[in-house]
């Protein structure tokens, strides 16, 4: 499918989104491309960041990869410091990258299932804001900071209760955030999105109920798509419309969870 | 008021953690005025799961009875700390983040182990700035919403074993981290201040730990004097 141009609103910008090698993340890439930006895939493995990248090149967009682990300091670092050498400049940050989906009872977490969590999307997000906030700064007032959160954040999560904490913590960090950031021009927003991704279909598929659930509380009947129903919410965030919207949370679920 | 005393939580046994601070003392204290026997817990025994498991043991075992409610007000003292987040290293960050959460989980593991098969009653204590943001303090308010869902998860998971797990939301006031109500919201406190925690929250978290609030669960009680209302 491929996205409505956005008349390059985001020509001369330049944007990292991590776990875009698939899902979500890739979603949000190609859109971001399609506005005009230069994209940076963060992904873990080249095996689907590679092919993500060369898909947007292909569509006459302007995207590379560059192999990033998010839980991992140096790794960000450097994914930071190669985007602002390639390309002057870094814009939008959006983190999306994730793993630890595991279903589990509270009383059996152990370590190594919260570190999955924890390390991917709170760990990930600190280190995306706070490698990318001198870029953000000077790249006022064009600085975003998207964090990749869930409705799951909000409502609590009875099979994945490990989920909702971190995706709670990255909404928190996003209210916080933007009041630091404000003065600076950079704005801080999370999406709630539900989208058709590898990772969904693989809990539909493990979990049928679930899917008849979230189906019948879907008002717009239908999942969403990860370029032209998430990834356009993450343009518009990233475009000049979007300046005066921070601190929020937009959940993009197709009218599912309503409770913001 | 009358003279007779509060009996409602009466051959309870309750831990409190947190009570290094004025915010968990109050708070023990006010359960100790409705009857409840009190165990506190202090911060290094919620290092690990099985120190939690261990302390709430020793609890149970000094008070005559397994526990029936957990009041958990810790938080690692790093955390009440203002500091611009592009300042924030890792070490502080994972002293902020995974202390706090960590010692959660571990609270909610120990409270369990008590509750199995009986019931019970948990509260964490998540003060109303981690729903508002405050500049200054991601790292503390990214932890207590961390904190806030984990109660919410949890509790649809251990409602079916009589299990409650709510959340009490004192003004920001009430910690150390220099935040007052009126960055909250533009309105001053409709009761006109964030309240005496044994006098003003002492019987919000007693109906929480109580028998009457056997039907709410995953609720978070904004007990803040009537600054935040959302929902």
């Amino acid at each position: 499918m491929i996205a409505p141009r956005g008349a390059g609103a985001l020509a001369g910008r330049t944007a990292i989104v991590t776990g875009a090698g698939q899902g979500v993340g890739e979603g949000i890439a190609r859109s971001l491309a399609a506005a005009g930006a230069s994209v940076v895939i963060a992904a873990r493995r080249a095996e689907t960041g590679e092919p993500a990248a060369e898909a947007i090149r292909a569509r006459g967009d302007n995207a590379v990869c560059i192999v990033t682990d998010v839980t991992d300091r140096a790794s960000m670092t450097a994914c930071v410091a190669a985007t602002v050498d390639r390309y002057g400049s870094l814009e939008i940050m959006v983190h999306n990258a994730f793993r630890g989906a595991t279903p589990h009872r509270v009383e059996d977490l152990d370590a190594e299932l919260w570190t999955q969590n924890s390390r991917t999307a709170v760990w990930g997000s600190y280190y995306s804001a706070v490698l990318a906030f001198s870029h953000l700064v000077a790249a006022a007032p064009h600085g975003r900071l998207v964090l990749v959160t869930s409705p799951s954040g909000v409502e609590g999560s009875v099979n994945i209760p490990a989920y909702s904490p971190v995706k709670a913590a990255q909404r928190a960090m996003a209210k916080s955030l933007s009041r630091e950031w404000g003065p600076h021009g950079i704005t801080v927003n999370c999406i709630a999105p539900v989208a058709e991704t590898p990772a969904l279909v693989a809990a539909f598929a493990a979990n049928p109920v679930l899917k008849e659930r979230v189906e019948a509380r879907t008002s717009l009947g239908r999942i969403g798509d990860p370029e032209a129903d998430i990834g356009s919410v993450v343009r518009f965030l990233a475009s000049d419309g979007g300046a005066y919207v921070t601190g929020q949370t937009i959940v993009c679920d197709g009218g599912s969870f309503m409770g913001l | 008021m009358t003279g007779s005393p509060d009996t409602t939580l009466a051959g309870r046994i309750a831990v409190v953690t947190g009570t290094r601070h004025a915010l968990g003392q109050g708070l023990a204290e006010a359960l100790r005025d409705a009857g409840a026997a009190v165990g506190e817990v202090v911060d290094n025994a919620l290092a690990t799961r099985e120190a939690a498991i261990a302390a709430f043991a020793a609890v149970a075992s000094d008070l005559g009875g397994p526990v029936d409610i957990v009041v958990h007000a810790a938080m690692p003292d790093i955390a009440f700390e203002q500091i611009a987040f592009e300042d924030v290293d890792d070490e502080r960050w994972g002293a902020v983040w995974e202390g706090a959460m960590q010692g959660s989980i571990h609270v909610l593991q120990a409270g369990y182990e008590q509750m199995r098969g009986r019931g019970g009653r948990f509260v964490f204590v998540t003060p109303t700035v981690s729903m508002s943001g405050a500049a200054g303090l991601v790292p503390y308010t990214t932890a207590v919403e961390g904190q806030r869902l984990l109660a919410k998860a949890t509790a649809r998971q251990w409602g079916p074993e009589g299990i409650t797990v709510n959340c009490l939301a004192p003004a920001p006031e009430h910690v150390p981290i220099g935040v007052e109500s009126v960055t909250v919201s533009l309105a001053p406190p409709a009761l006109g201040g964030p309240g005496d925690v044994r006098a003003d929250l002492g019987p919000i978290v007693v109906f929480l730990a109580g028998d009457a609030s056997h039907a709410l669960t995953g609720a978070t009680l904004s007990a803040d004097g009537g600054v935040w209302m959302a929902p």
